[in-house]
């Protein structure tokens, strides 16, 4: 007995313990779902044969249903917007933030830790607080802008199909900002001093030392930010349920969001499946740069 | 010979911290400059006023003339190799040493000459497409001393640009500094805690201590009239021996505090009855008797084949070194004598040196 405890210790055992235990946990609870999904996608499933494994299977048409649907076009297109806009805004905010509290003044770290408060809250909370900020008759924001003498009526930020997807977007690049700064911030805190001291006696102007100096050694970083703000702004949910719904009339849908209502809310569940592959391609092929710009990084 | 760079009583302070005090260094075109000092002693931030990284307090910087106090390091036109070298982490070799040259409207393919041009005289061809990474610690150095030269700048700062190599490397690229030195006649300042590498390489030593400059002139003047205990003991391997002692009635003589009361004559006159610390180099305790002797007993023998180093059991311990094996000597005492000319004697109440009179 003494032999066997031992040798599970100082032996292979434990090593292989260690394995398993995570290769049990992925398979039970991401390989199986994702098979499941990509499964379903090709299969008639409604509430009626949702619990029995024998579906009938449709080949492509779930998918063929998707993209001729009269939403696709505008969801597709509302979900690029999405995307670009927040990963675009987190990306420039973050980094004139990290940037900003690089410089070295009283309480630097200090107020850096104090934003990641923003990133750390449940989406559906930072969903509750904007849609007060928001809301049309009664929001803070409208009556700052109107106190300001910015806009004389009241703008309908949620319930205006023109506006809807940009308040969401809003909401998400504040989610979004903390974790950019904080990434770009570890990048930029490696970089020497007196690399940017040995740029500027070489003659090198601020500006110059951004473009030749931080933008290059930054690559890394930019290209992780940049792929985990593109997989993270296709997960985003919450502020969708707490926002708009997808409204109005689909003004502020997305796939994500669309896939949850054809699955959930219509209980066309093969046809949620065929939308969450096709977002689960698009995830892999970003995933694919972030794998790429992190080995990158390993060999500088 | 006209001044390259003038620094004219400058004064730096840290908030309360006076990092510099009142320091005061004219550098003559073409010279080599050696700041030395131990760690603090405010050298390195020497360096980086003349170089615009650090502001001053007061005081006046002049390079080449032009008063540069204010001016950013850009303005300035010198060329700096880094302790770390700096380099650039994403260029190549050949990326490093343009990138000045690229900024001063060269176009890529006139910098890109210039920069094989300094390859070849630093060593670098062949390394040109290289990144940083793929190098060694001396071809990094070297990247450092040709992205430098490259820029034919008004003169160059060396901020301990040596420390990270090994023993062996450091000697050898000692002795190739100086001869890029003499064959490029540019003005250089040149940091570094080691007197060793101060001496051998430059043409003046300036000793600092605490923001002070304790002394500055040519490094064997330095040697031969420290004008105080520090210098005395800071220039000189192995360090000189300090014994107390007082000097004799006739003011010519000093008694050493050790056992048996030596006396020593030195040259002309001193103060006396006055107490003094002596100065002696273990280098001029000549093993032999003979006039001014020294009995000492002795404790440890060292030989390097090439020379020996005896260590007195005494309080304090005097340390003799000789060219020769010593052959006998172990235990018992040994005789060493000293000429007069050569005994430093340094006040016990300030620690500067006693001057005849």
């Amino acid at each position: 007995m003494p032999a066997t405890s031992s040798s599970f210790r100082d032996g292979r055992g434990f090593d292989r313990m260690l394995v398993w235990i995570t290769l049990t946990f992925l398979i039970v609870f991401s390989a199986f779902p994702l098979a499941y999904n990509i499964l379903m996608s090709f299969q008639s499933v409604d509430l009626f044969t949702l619990a029995s494994f024998d579906r009938p299977f449709v080949g492509l048409d779930n998918y063929k249903e998707v993209l001729t649907n009269s939403a696709t076009d505008i969801i597709v297109k509302n979900t690029i917007v999405f995307v670009l806009l927040s990963v675009a805004a987190q990306l420039v905010i973050g980094f004139g933030l990290a940037l900003f509290f690089q410089q070295r003044f009283p309480g630097a770290t200090w107020l850096r830790g104090l934003f990641l408060a923003g990133w750390i809250l449940p989406g559906l909370v930072v969903g509750a607080v904007w849609s007060w900020i928001l809301a049309g008759d009664f929001g803070v924001l409208n009556w700052v802008l109107q106190t300001l003498g910015l806009t004389d009526d009241k703008i309908f930020w949620l319930s205006d199909p023109t506006n809807s997807l940009y308040s969401v977007i809003i909401a998400n690049v504040w989610i979004g900002v903390p974790f950019n700064m904080i990434l770009l911030s570890v990048g930029l805190s490696a970089i020497p001093d007196d690399v940017y001291e040995a740029a500027e006696l070489d003659g090198a102007g601020r500006v110059w030392r951004f473009l030749t100096i931080t933008l290059p050694l930054m690559r890394a970083q930019l290209g992780a930010v940049i792929s985990l703000g593109i997989i993270f702004t296709l997960q985003q949910f919450d502020l969708f349920a707490a926002l708009t719904q997808g409204g109005p009339s689909n003004g502020s849908n997305v796939m994500q969001y669309w896939s949850w209502e054809l699955s959930f809310q219509d209980y066309r569940i093969g046809q949620g499946s065929a939308v969450s592959v096709l977002m689960i391609i698009v995830v892999i092929g970003v995933a694919a740069i972030y794998v790429r710009s992190t080995r990158h990084e390993h060999a500088a | 010979m006209t001044a390259q760079i003038e620094i004219e009583n400058i004064d730096k302070h840290y908030g309360a911290y006076h990092a510099l005090k009142n320091v005061d260094v004219r550098i003559p075109q073409g010279q080599f400059v050696a700041l030395v000092g131990p760690s603090g002693c405010g050298k390195s931030t020497l360096l980086r006023t003349i170089a615009g990284l650090e502001t001053i307090t007061s005081g006046k910087i002049r390079i080449a003339g032009k008063d540069v106090s204010a001016a950013p390091p850009r303005a300035r036109d010198l060329a700096m190799v880094f302790q770390s070298y700096a380099l650039y982490p994403h260029k190549t070799v050949a990326g490093n040493m343009m990138y000045a040259l690229r900024l001063k409207g060269m176009t890529r393919k006139q910098a890109r000459a210039r920069a094989e041009e300094i390859a070849q005289i630093t060593g670098l061809d062949g390394l040109m497409d290289r990144y940083p990474r793929e190098l060694s610690g001396g071809q990094r150095q070297r990247v450092a001393m040709g992205r430098a030269i490259v820029r034919e700048p008004q003169a160059f700062l060396f901020d301990e640009p040596l420390s990270n190599l090994d023993a062996a490397l450091r000697v050898h690229m000692r002795a190739e500094i100086r001869k890029l030195h003499d064959r490029i006649g540019a003005t250089s300042v040149y940091v570094t805690h080691d007197q060793i590498e101060a001496m051998t390489m430059a043409d003046h030593v300036v000793v600092m201590r605490a923001g002070v400059i304790e002394q500055q002139g040519a490094p064997l003047d330095l040697y031969d009239h420290p004008v105080n205990r520090f210098v005395a003991g800071f220039i000189g391997s192995p360090a000189m021996n300090f014994i107390p002692g007082q000097i004799a009635a006739d003011g010519r003589h000093v008694v050493l505090d050790l056992p048996g009361a030596p006396r020593l004559t030195f040259d002309g006159r001193r103060p006396a009855d006055e107490p003094v610390t002596v100065g002696l180099r273990p280098e001029h305790l000549v093993p032999g008797a003979g006039d001014n002797m020294l009995t000492l007993p002795v404790a440890v023998v060292e030989r390097t084949g090439s020379s020996s180093y005896v260590l007195s059991d005494t309080t304090p311990p005097v340390m003799i070194a000789a060219s020769d094996r010593l052959q006998g000597v172990e235990r018992g005492d040994i005789q060493v004598t000293i000429k007069p000319s050569l005994v430093h004697l340094f006040s016990q109440t300030d620690d500067l040196a006693l001057s005849a009179r």
